[in-house]
């Protein structure tokens, strides 16, 4: 009976390797070389292009010892990651619970919300820089209908990091897909039944609804800080020749690394950069792993 | 043969559902069940509605001005309305390059990115979600983290890696990844999978299924909303892909449509009225396609119900 | 079901079959450097690519071709900036295209880090350096050796409007020579609404920032020839002041809303007189051309700081290198050489109103026929600028010096640092940028 056990856990840990093997052939052949190689270079001075000397830990030291610029960028990823992940997280959820039900022109709706998240690249960017104009733009002319005197937008240092979460709120769209398809999965008699039992929507919603999707709200808490924390095109284009002004309110962290790595061919510099990047959303993602189990629920689970 | 018992005991369960939520599905929608019911519907309406006018907003700027003339979208105040509508804007801008060329190019790629990521990524992604095997969980770690190292510090090297290959001015270092998965699929997969009950897969097990089977015929249609999802994220992400076509392809002839839009891009001024006409156009296949694909998300299948 | 999927294989088929599977053939490595016709083929990459510029250049290329039977150049455009990124990864992969046009201000950078070849050697036998402006030549040069050839550059002039100077009794042919007369020119311009301006006489901050006008009124760059950084100046603490006090003068939200309409080109406020006087480059001209043809506008050099302090400007401009690693350097040479020559020079200035760095071409584009009186009016201006104008080439001991210098002025600027302290602390953070890099 044991013996038995035994080879049927063996069969089914070659299937499981057979089932990942695309996935570590692909890693092998075009991931792990490059990130190794990074990894090698974050301890020389390499320049891309005629240097690579060792040099120890140096580029490491230089950044938390020398660089001011270093711990700015650090702080406004922070500050861009802390405040957009969870407003991010919670519009997706709503939109996608106003857009799963029976109402005439779903699927108009649908495909409208969507949008935003399909328009991607520069041309988004420079629209925006036109709505937040601060004389003429769109938004300031909203609000002052409410009569609310609007602020400078992407020109005050203090407003540039909500203007661009602003722009992310308006992009939830993609989220709200894979809350949509999850949605999806729950299961239509367990509204049935909590109706029968006198629940009201909002209750369903908090008790129903919420619990079933919490798989992919876990997927995206987790890979919306990881993409967070890489924030780098709308800052390059919306922000004064690009450096992350003013007053380096917009200097993320992976555009001071673009910089050092391709404006200064400080390539080694940027790769130690990247890695104490990787330190830091790899430490949070773990705990993220660590906690799902009190709130993921996973129906597929034994209990 | 118990298989196919199995899987039509499944089907009859998929159909069942269809019949009792039809009952949701009954016209004159907002008078049918009870009146705070559809109370509700009508605020729901109403609050989309008015977010609609949030999102279309900046989108009829990009139509506006596609069909101004460029003394009309360098005049100020900017003009709500065209002064009058040149659709010949649209005409122009598809032959300022070889945009029929790169539309095909766009395709070819997108097409194959597309089919290798639902493919690999839902195969792999079973993997990660429903069988044991040792060492999953450091590969599991291994795949989210590769997603944490930002792309810039790998493009040179990986650059190289790929000119050794001989693949420059090639299709290969575009498409050929797809075919073996990305973290951040495979994680949203793995997170579809994990719902789907264990109980399920023992009693295929029971009746002889082996994992492959159990993946294509359980897996599979379970997780479509999912899996379309993929496609849909796929699409979009080798449709708009701009910094990749750019870096391996050399050769004018194999363009792709995002590097097409530059050319009204220049270094002083743009043609902002070329460059919406053109932005909108290469939207459009985009938004069809999802338009017809959301049919897989009304269509989703849960188990739930049946399964516990 | 299966009807569709038959459907979409055919669809999948068909496009992969149109698409002539070019992009599934991997040439041989060796790169067709050499064509059928036994020439040397020469890659030559720019970001040339609008419908104005790109048949200029293909013209000149395809003069080149005709004008010999040895070396056939292949043009190829790649987006601005990006085309950058994607020449680095050519270069570390060892397959480089054989020309690319690159930015002038970074040329000696590039030369330092081996991503452009050392010309010397080609200069030395065949020495074109007297063709450019010596400021331009310069500013290609990494210890005496030369690292890209120079292309076209720019200046930066003031634009005027001659009626709103004429109906604020001011002469139109005499343009504003100095600061105080600037200052004294834009309050006759001023035309004010209750709180609105219905025009607005001069901000110097349109168009050109605060660099520039340190530039102009102290006549030298943030580092002298040994690296010394010069930016806590008397000069640049008095143009900081001197900004402010416009500043002050119109108010943020006056400022906020013409800036708006400038930067998003969206009806330039000078083109319909609501801006008198903009100092920007000499090709904004075009605009006026194309959008404003009726404005009665003047030319002049940017004021002097003070009688006699010189009317220095500013200018950039791009080279044409040969990436570290190409295939053909001699051929490319020669390539280089035509483009920089003065037939290929003077039809890219006369095509384009752009300003070319070979002196002689340049100086018969001012004279060309081609242009209207207006457009020879600006372009002479133009020319006769460039003995004003200079460069900023970055010290390659701190090339990404400004990014300690812009934020501390932004600051400044916005209320919460005194000049003293945002020169003051700049100074520091860029002498403590070039120690940390020169360790």
């Amino acid at each position: 009976m044991g013996k038995k056990r035994l080879t049927m856990r063996r069969k089914e840990s070659i299937y499981g390797y057979i089932f990942v093997m695309p996935w570590i052939i692909g890693f092998l052949a075009f991931t792990a070389g490059p990130l190794v190689f990074s990894f090698m270079a974050s301890f020389t001075n390499y320049n891309i292009t005629s240097q690579m000397d060792f040099v120890g830990v140096d580029n490491y030291q230089g950044l938390f010892t020398e660089d001011s610029l270093f711990w700015t960028s650090l702080w406004n990823t922070l500050y861009f990651v802390a405040f957009s992940v969870p407003l991010t997280t919670i519009g997706a959820i709503l939109l996608s619970a106003l857009l799963n039900q029976d109402i005439p022109g779903i699927r108009f709706f649908r495909t409208l919300y969507y949008l935003p998240a399909v328009l991607s690249g520069v041309g988004v960017y420079l629209l925006w820089m036109q709505l937040l104009d601060p004389g003429t733009g769109m938004v300031n002319l909203i609000l002052s209908w409410f009569n609310i005197d609007g602020p400078s937008w992407l020109f005050d240092p203090d407003w540039t990091k909500p203007s661009l979460i602003l722009m992310k709120m308006w992009s939830v769209g993609g989220s709200m897909l894979l809350y949509l398809a999850s949605m999806q999965g729950v299961s239509k008699s367990l509204y049935e039944a909590a109706e029968i039992d006198g629940a009201n929507t909002w209750k369903q919603f908090r008790h129903i609804t919420i619990p079933m999707i919490t798989p992919v709200i876990f997927f995206d808490v987790v890979t919306s800080l990881i993409g967070g924390f890489q924030i780098f095109q709308e800052a390059y284009v919306m922000s004064s020749n690009g450096e992350g002004g003013p007053a380096n309110s917009l200097l993320f962290y992976n555009l001071y690394m673009w910089r050092q790595a391709f404006e200064n061919f400080n390539m080694g510099y940027a790769m130690a950069m990247s890695w104490i990047l990787f330190v830091i959303v790899f430490v949070l993602t773990l705990i993220n792993l660590k906690l799902a189990p009190r709130w993921v629920h996973y129906e597929g689970e034994e209990k | 043969m118990a298989k196919t018992t199995d899987d039509a005991s499944y089907v009859e369960k998929k159909d069942g559902l269809k019949t009792l939520s039809g009952t949701n599905k009954n016209p004159g929608y907002f008078e049918h069940r009870g009146n705070r019911k559809n109370m509700l519907k009508l605020i729901n309406f109403i609050l989309l509605a008015a977010g609609s006018l949030l999102i279309l907003s900046p989108l009829w700027w990009m139509i506006s001005t596609s069909l101004k003339t460029m003394a009309e979208v360098m005049s100020f105040p900017p003009t709500f309305f065209p002064e009058s509508w040149n659709w010949s804007n649209y005409i122009r801008t598809w032959e300022a390059a070889p945009f029929t060329r790169y539309t095909i190019n766009t395709l070819t790629i997108t097409t194959l990115v597309v089919i290798g990521n639902v493919i690999s990524n839902s195969f792999i992604a079973y993997g990660f979600a429903k069988i044991p095997f040792r060492g999953k969980n450091v590969l599991f770690a291994i795949v989210l983290a590769t997603m944490m190292i930002p792309g810039f510090v790998t493009l040179i090297p990986q650059y190289v890696l790929f000119a050794k290959l001989n693949w420059v001015n090639t299709y290969f270092p575009l498409v050929v990844p797809a075919f073996f998965g990305s973290a951040f699929n495979i994680f949203l997969l793995r997170q579809f999978y994990m719902t789907i009950p264990n109980e399920l897969i023992e009693a295929a097990k029971m009746e002889g299924a082996n994992h492959f089977y159990i993946w294509w015929k359980i897996g599979l249609p379970l997780t479509k909303p999912a899996i379309a999802t993929v496609a849909i994220f796929s699409f979009n992400g080798a449709w708009n892909d701009f910094l990749g076509p750019l870096l391996y392809l050399n050769d004018e002839n194999l363009y792709t449509l995002q590097i097409g839009l530059q050319v009204f891009k220049g270094q002083m001024s743009t043609q902002w009225n070329y460059l919406m006409a053109g932005s909108l156009l290469v939207l459009l296949p985009v938004i069809l396609l999802f338009f017809f694909f959301q049919k897989y998300f009304i269509q989703g299948i849960n188990l739930q119900s049946g399964g516990k | 079901m299966k009807k569709k999927r038959l459907l979409l294989t055919g669809l999948m088929g068909s496009a992969l079959a149109l698409s002539g599977c070019a992009g599934f053939q991997t040439s041989n490595n060796d790169e067709s450097t050499v064509n059928e016709d036994g020439k040397v083929v020469i890659d030559f990459w720019t970001f040339w690519g609008s419908e104005i510029r790109r048949p200029v250049i293909e013209q000149i290329i395809a003069d080149f071709n005709e004008s010999q039977d040895e070396i056939e150049v292949k043009h190829t455009y790649l987006p601005f900036g990006d085309i950058w990124t994607k020449e680095l990864a050519s270069i570390a992969a060892g397959d480089p295209p054989d020309v690319v046009i690159n930015d002038i201000n970074t040329t000696a950078l590039r030369g330092q880090e081996k991503q452009a070849m050392n010309l010397s050697e080609f200069l030395e036998e065949d020495d074109i350096s007297e063709r450019f402006y010596p400021e331009l030549w310069n500013a290609t040069l990494h210890e005496g050796d030369s690292y890209g050839i120079p292309f076209n550059t720019d200046t930066r002039v003031l634009f005027y409007n001659k009626d709103a100077f004429e109906d604020a009794g001011l002469d139109p042919e005499k343009p504003p020579a100095t600061w105080a007369e600037l200052e004294e020119y834009a309050a006759k311009l001023d035309v004010k609404n209750g709180d609105d301006y219905e025009r607005i006489g001069f901000y110097p901050r349109w168009g050109i920032d605060f660099d520039v006008w340190m530039l102009n009124a102290g006549g030298q760059n943030y580092f002298d020839e040994n690296n010394n950084v010069q930016i806590d100046t008397a000069s640049n603490l008095e143009t900081l002041e001197w900004l402010k006090t416009w500043q002050t003068k119109y108010g943020d939200d006056v400022i906020n809303a013409f800036k708006a309409q400038i930067d998003s080109q969206q009806g330039n406020p000078f083109f319909n007189g609501s801006l008198a006087m903009y100092a920007i480059t000499p090709t904004f001209y075009t605009q006026i051309r194309d959008y404003a043809e009726e404005l009665n506008f003047g030319v002049a050099p940017l004021p002097e700081r003070e009688s006699g302090s010189g009317n220095t400007s500013w200018g950039g401009g791009f080279v044409a290198e040969i990436p570290e690693g190409a295939a053909n350097p001699e051929a490319s040479y020669e390539f280089i050489k035509y483009l920089t020559d003065v037939d290929a020079q003077e039809y890219w200035a006369v095509q384009n109103f752009d300003n070319v760095a070979n002196i002689e071409a340049a100086e018969n584009a001012a004279a060309s026929d081609e242009f209207t009186e207006d457009g020879s009016m600006v372009y002479q201006m133009a020319v006769d600028n460039m003995e004003h104008t200079l460069l900023t080439p970055v010290p390659v001991i701190a090339p990404d010096f400004t990014s300690y210098i812009n934020p501390n002025v932004e600051e400044f600027f916005l209320g919460s640092m005194t000049a003293e302290e945002a020169l003051a602390k700049s100074q520091a953070d860029v002498e403590n940028l070039v120690d940390n890099n020169s360790q």
